[in-house]
C-alpha cells in the first residue's frame, strides 16, 4: 500500500513540479 | 465488459489508505486544467496555412478565442446537467466519461486542423472537450468529501488545485510538442493535439482506475463528528432538486459568481494590463512571466485557502476574500501611480490566490450548508455561476477600459475605474456571504416511508 501511495503521488507530483519550475523560470523575466 | 465502472466495484476494501484518493482526483484535474493554457495554440493556429505569417484564409484570433468560451460554457452546462448522473453512477464512470470526452475533443479538433475546418474545433474541443471538463471537474468532489469528513476543505482544495496546476503543465507541454512536430510545411499543431489527447486519456484513466468510494458508514480512525453545533454546518441533507429552491443556493451562486468575475477579468487581461500600466518598464516576456506568476498563486491559493477554511470556517474565509480583495483592488491604481511593479505584482498575487481559493472552498461550503448526500450534484449546478462570470468578467474589463480610452484617459490610467468596479463587485459579494444562514428544515431530505420500511426489512433480515 505504501509503495502504491508513493508511485501515485509521484505520478501527479512530478509533472506538477516540472510545470511549476517552467513557470518560475519564465516569471524571472519580470524581475530582470 | 464495462462493469468495472459500476459504483459497486469502486467501494474500497477495509484498511484502504484514503490518501490514495486525492492523487486519483488530481490526475483528472491536472489533465482538464489544460484548458487554461489553450491560448498557447492561438498564435500558431493563426498561421496554419501561411506557416511563417498569417495567410488571408487563416483563422483570426477572434475566431480562435471562441473555442475557449465554448469550452467554459459547456463546462458549466454539463456540470449542471450531469451532476445527478455523476452522483448516482459513482466517480469511476464519471472520470472514464470525462476522459473519453476530453481526449475525444482533442482528436476531433486535430481533424478540424487537418481539414482546416474551425467548426470541427468548436464541436471537438469546445463542445465535447467542454463536457469532459464539466464532468471531470465535479467527478471526485463528493468522493473526497466522504473520505475526508474531518478536513473537507483540504481534500477538495487538493483536487481543485490540480485544475489550476493543469495550465502550468499544459502550456510548456504544448510548446514543447509543437516544437518537436514542427516541419518546414507544418506547425505541428494537429500532431500535438493527437499526442495530448492520448497522453491525457492515459493520465485520466489512471485516476479513474485508482478512485475508490469509502464503504457506507465509514469514518476515519478516531474521528467523531463535532458535537458542538456550528451555525452554518448541518448534519442534515438537502436533495439537489430542493437545494436550488433555497435562498442559500442563490446567495452562494452570487458569492462564487462575484468572486470569479473579479478575478477572471483581470487574469484574461493581465499581460496587456501590466504593460500598459508600466509603459517602458515591462517587456512582453516579463508580462508573460507575470501571467505565469498569477497562475502559480491561483493554484497555490486553491490549496492554502481551502485548507485554512477547515479552521477558519467557510463563511469567515469568504469574508476575508471579499474584504481583503476590496482593499487590494482599491490600492492597485495607487501602485501604478507610484510606479511600483513589486507592489502591483504582490497585490494581484493576493487577488488571484483568493480567486483560486474561492473555487476550492465552495464544495466544502456546500457540504456545510446542504450536507453530503447530493453535494456533487449541487456543486455542478453552482458552476453555472462560473460560466456566467467567464463572460461577465472579461466583458466588463474590456468595456470599461475601452470607454476610458475613448474618452481621452491615458492607457496607463485606463484600468483605475475597472479596479474600483471590481472592488464594488467584491463588496456586493461580501453582503451575499454575510446573508448566509442555515437552510430551513422544510428543505431537509427525509427518506420516504417506502425507503424506511425497506431499510427496516433489511435490518430485520440481517438480524435473523
Amino acid at each position: 500500500m505504501t509503495m502504491r501511495l508513493i508511485v501515485l503521488w509521484a505520478l501527479v507530483g512530478i509533472p506538477l513540479i516540472w510545470g511549476v519550475s517552467q513557470t518560475l523560470a519564465n516569471a524571472m523575466a519580470l524581475f530582470h | 465488459m464495462l462493469s468495472f465502472l459500476d459504483k459497486s466495484r469502486t467501494i474500497a476494501p477495509s484498511g484502504y489508505n484514503r490518501f490514495l484518493v486525492p492523487p486519483a482526483a488530481l490526475a483528472v484535474h491536472l489533465a482538464i486544467g489544460q484548458v487554461y493554457a489553450f491560448s498557447t495554440f492561438n498564435l500558431p493556429m493563426t498561421k496554419l496555412i501561411g506557416i511563417t505569417q498569417s495567410a488571408p484564409d487563416d483563422w483570426s484570433l477572434t475566431q480562435l478565442g471562441v473555442i475557449f468560451s465554448i469550452a467554459i460554457a459547456f463546462l458549466g452546462i454539463s456540470a449542471a446537467v450531469c451532476g445527478r448522473w455523476v452522483e448516482e453512477g459513482g466517480p469511476r464512470r464519471a472520470m472514464f466519461t470525462a476522459a473519453l470526452c476530453f481526449s475525444g475533443g482533442f482528436l476531433v479538433s486535430s481533424l478540424g486542423i487537418a481539414q482546416h475546418n474551425i467548426w470541427l474545433i468548436y464541436l471537438g474541443y469546445g463542445v465535447l472537450g467542454g463536457c469532459g471538463l464539466g464532468i471531470g471537474y465535479i467527478s471526485p468532489v463528493s468522493t473526497l468529501i466522504k473520505w475526508f469528513p474531518d478536513r473537507p476543505g483540504m481534500a477538495t482544495g487538493m483536487a481543485i488545485m490540480g485544475f489550476g496546476g493543469g495550465a502550468l503543465i499544459g502550456a510548456p507541454l504544448s510548446v514543447m510538442l509543437m516544437g518537436y512536430f514542427k516541419t518546414a510545411t507544418s506547425l505541428g499543431v494537429a500532431e500535438t493535439f493527437i499526442t495530448m489527447g492520448a497522453v491525457y486519456f492515459v493520465f485520466m484513466m489512471i485516476g479513474a482506475v485508482m478512485v475508490k468510494l469509502p464503504p457506507a458508514g465509514w469514518a476515519p480512525e478516531g474521528y467523531t463528528p463535532s458535537v458542538v453545533a456550528k451555525k452554518l454546518v448541518t448534519s442534515a441533507n438537502v436533495h439537489a432538486d430542493q437545494a436550488i429552491r433555497t435562498r442559500q443556493f442563490w446567495l452562494l451562486w452570487g458569492v462564487l459568481c462575484l468572486n470569479v468575475t473579479a478575478g477572471i477579468g483581470v487574469l484574461g487581461q493581465a499581460s496587456p494590463m501590466i504593460q500598459e500600466m508600466f509603459p517602458g518598464h515591462i517587456t512582453a516576456a516579463a508580462a508573460g512571466g507575470f501571467v505565469g506568476l498569477l497562475s502559480l498563486f491561483n493554484m497555490g491559493g486553491r490549496f492554502v485557502w481551502s485548507s485554512a477554511s477547515d479552521y477558519l470556517g467557510r463563511r469567515n474565509t469568504y469574508m476575508i476574500y471579499f474584504a481583503l480583495g476590496f482593499v487590494v483592488y482599491l490600492m492597485v491604481p495607487t501602485t501604478g501611480q507610484l510606479g511600483s511593479v513589486a507592489l502591483f505584482v504582490a497585490g494581484f498575487a493576493i487577488i488571484l490566490s483568493m480567486y483560486g481559493g474561492g473555487f476550492a472552498t465552495v464544495p466544502a461550503y456546500l457540504r456545510d450548508v446542504f450536507g453530503t448526500m447530493h453535494v456533487g450534484a449541487i456543486h455542478g449546478r453552482l458552476l453555472t455561476a462560473w460560466s456566467t462570470a467567464g463572460v461577465l468578467g472579461p466583458t466588463l474589463v474590456n468595456l470599461i477600459r475601452q470607454y476610458q480610452i475613448d474618452h481621452g484617459v491615458p492607457k496607463a490610467e485606463a484600468y483605475s475605474v475597472t479596479m474600483y468596479v471590481m472592488a464594488c463587485l467584491l463588496a456586493v459579494g461580501f453582503v451575499c456571504n454575510y446573508l448566509m444562514s442555515p437552510v430551513d428544515e422544510r428543505y431537509h431530505f427525509r427518506p420516504s416511508e417506502e425507503d424506511r420500511s425497506k431499510r427496516d426489512a433489511d435490518s430485520a433480515l440481517r438480524r435473523a
